[in-house]
């Protein structure tokens, strides 16, 4: 089971330089944990205190898991998790 | 057809604006709250298409690195050292002086955000900081004003529109601010001129469809681009709303009008500087002041700002006692600075 997840632009020095990661997981948290164990670096960004920090939402396939059932949201083989922080400049 | 509408004709031709449309643009009145690279592509695109009223709000003056990106200045605009509301609303008059344009040089804060869009059909954020962009988003849920979203840096940008009742509102969507140093800043990222452009013109897109009465036809989405990576992603958020224990639109909580969050002190983006607000009973008077600091150098001073050198930073003060000191991000330190030679 392959999950893509699309790593925000800022943290993509922290991936190796990469747009996407391949995890494997059967919900969004356990997906997320892969790619924490791969990249402990955007794991320390994206979390704080084991949960999403305010500021960064996790899509899946382009839908707020807020709405769907948050971490525990099932994934399946070829799902895409994005993760997108606000974006302050302007 | 007359003569006045003439200019609008390609524009009152197409399907979605027509006459009735445009007679609702000359009819309506707009605050644009920052006129930087999002801003000045704003101010253009809505001037252009003959908005009523605009009143254009923005705290900082023009320097030769915003020119790359901030559409309505030039060297000119650079070399008299003017605020950026000041010189966009002198480019914008000759671009169409039927446009009553009001600039307006504040620091958006708490104390003035509703006077300041009390009288507006629509609010754009032409922001750099998510201080504002909460003001905004406070001051529209409470009004019951539309308002629309953008935001850029490097090579990617985001934009939603808001409806007030209708779709989720900015903390819906992004529940609080990154904290300094939480997220990139124009400084380790950079910006490119064509994402501005990109983002600016969706909220521009937006601002027409609310503004000719067609609120059926804006984008119910978080639209969010990577120029330089070809992404383009059409989030869905409409179901956010009451999903979401939203403080501010479901509560009605306005923390940011309230005072709960933001400061008088803010570290700006990408500029290795911060910002000091400082209320004051009375406009300084900048020839005294000059007068006081000549002995540590050089001191300049026009009618909307006075600069000079201390301590291996560039203070730029206004005449409502505000002060842009470059040169650090420590904001304790620019406090310091600010009370041993602003005063106060």
């Amino acid at each position: 089971m392959t999950i893509k997840i699309q790593i925000p632009t800022p943290m993509r020095q922290h991936a190796d330089g990469k747009t996407t990661v391949e995890v494997a997981g059967a919900t969004v948290q356990a997906a997320l944990a892969d790619l924490s164990a791969k990249y402990p670096a955007i794991a320390e960004r994206v979390f704080k205190d084991g949960k999403v920090r305010q500021f960064i939402n996790v899509y899946l396939n382009n839908e707020d898991i807020r709405y769907l059932d948050s971490l525990a949201t099932p994934v399946k083989d070829g799902d895409e998790l994005a993760i997108i922080p606000a974006v302050a400049g302007g | 057809m007359d003569i006045a509408l003439e200019r609008y004709s390609r524009q009152m031709r197409f399907y979605g604006v027509g006459e009735a449309g445009q007679k609702k643009l000359l009819d309506a009145r707009v605050t644009l709250c920052g006129c930087g690279a999002l801003g000045t592509v704003l101010a253009n695109a809505l001037v252009r298409a003959g908005v009523g009223r605009l009143r254009l709000i923005d705290r900082d003056f023009i320097e030769t690195s915003n020119l790359q990106r901030q559409v309505l200045f030039d060297e000119h605009d650079v070399a008299e050292g003017l605020p950026k509301a000041e010189a966009a609303a002198r480019k914008l008059g000759a671009i169409n002086s039927a446009v009553h344009v009001e600039p307006v040089v504040v620091d958006i804060d708490r104390t003035n955000i509703l006077e300041l869009v009390g009288d507006a059909d629509l609010i754009l954020d032409g922001s750099d900081n998510f201080e504002v962009r909460y003001l905004i988003n406070d001051a529209a849920v409470k009004l019951n004003k539309p308002w629309v979203y953008g935001g850029c840096i490097g090579s990617h940008g985001q934009t939603m529109t808001i409806l007030p009742g209708e779709t989720p509102c900015l903390r819906c969507v992004f529940e609080a601010a990154p904290a300094p140093g939480e997220a990139g800043t124009c400084e380790t990222a950079g910006v490119l001129g064509p994402i501005v452009n990109v983002v600016a013109s969706y909220q521009a897109s937006e601002a027409i469809k609310i503004l000719v009465g067609r609120r059926d036809k804006v984008s119910r989405e978080l639209l969010y681009f990577d120029m330089w990576e070809n992404e383009q992603r059409r989030i869905k958020v409409a179901p956010l709303l009451g999903k979401v224990d939203c403080p501010c639109c479901q509560h009605r909580r306005f923390e940011w009008l309230d005072g709960e969050h933001g400061s008088q002190t803010t570290s700006l983006c990408g500029r290795n500087a911060v910002q000091v607000s400082h209320r004051t009973a009375s406009r300084l008077n900048f020839e005294d002041m000059a007068r006081q600091l000549e002995h540590m150098g050089e001191v300049h001073y026009n009618r909307f700002l006075l600069k000079f050198n201390a301590e291996n930073c560039e203070f730029t003060v206004f005449p409502d006692g505000r002060a842009i000191i470059k040169g650090t991000d420590d904001v304790d330190r620019a406090r310091t600075l600010y009370a041993k030679y602003v005063g106060h």
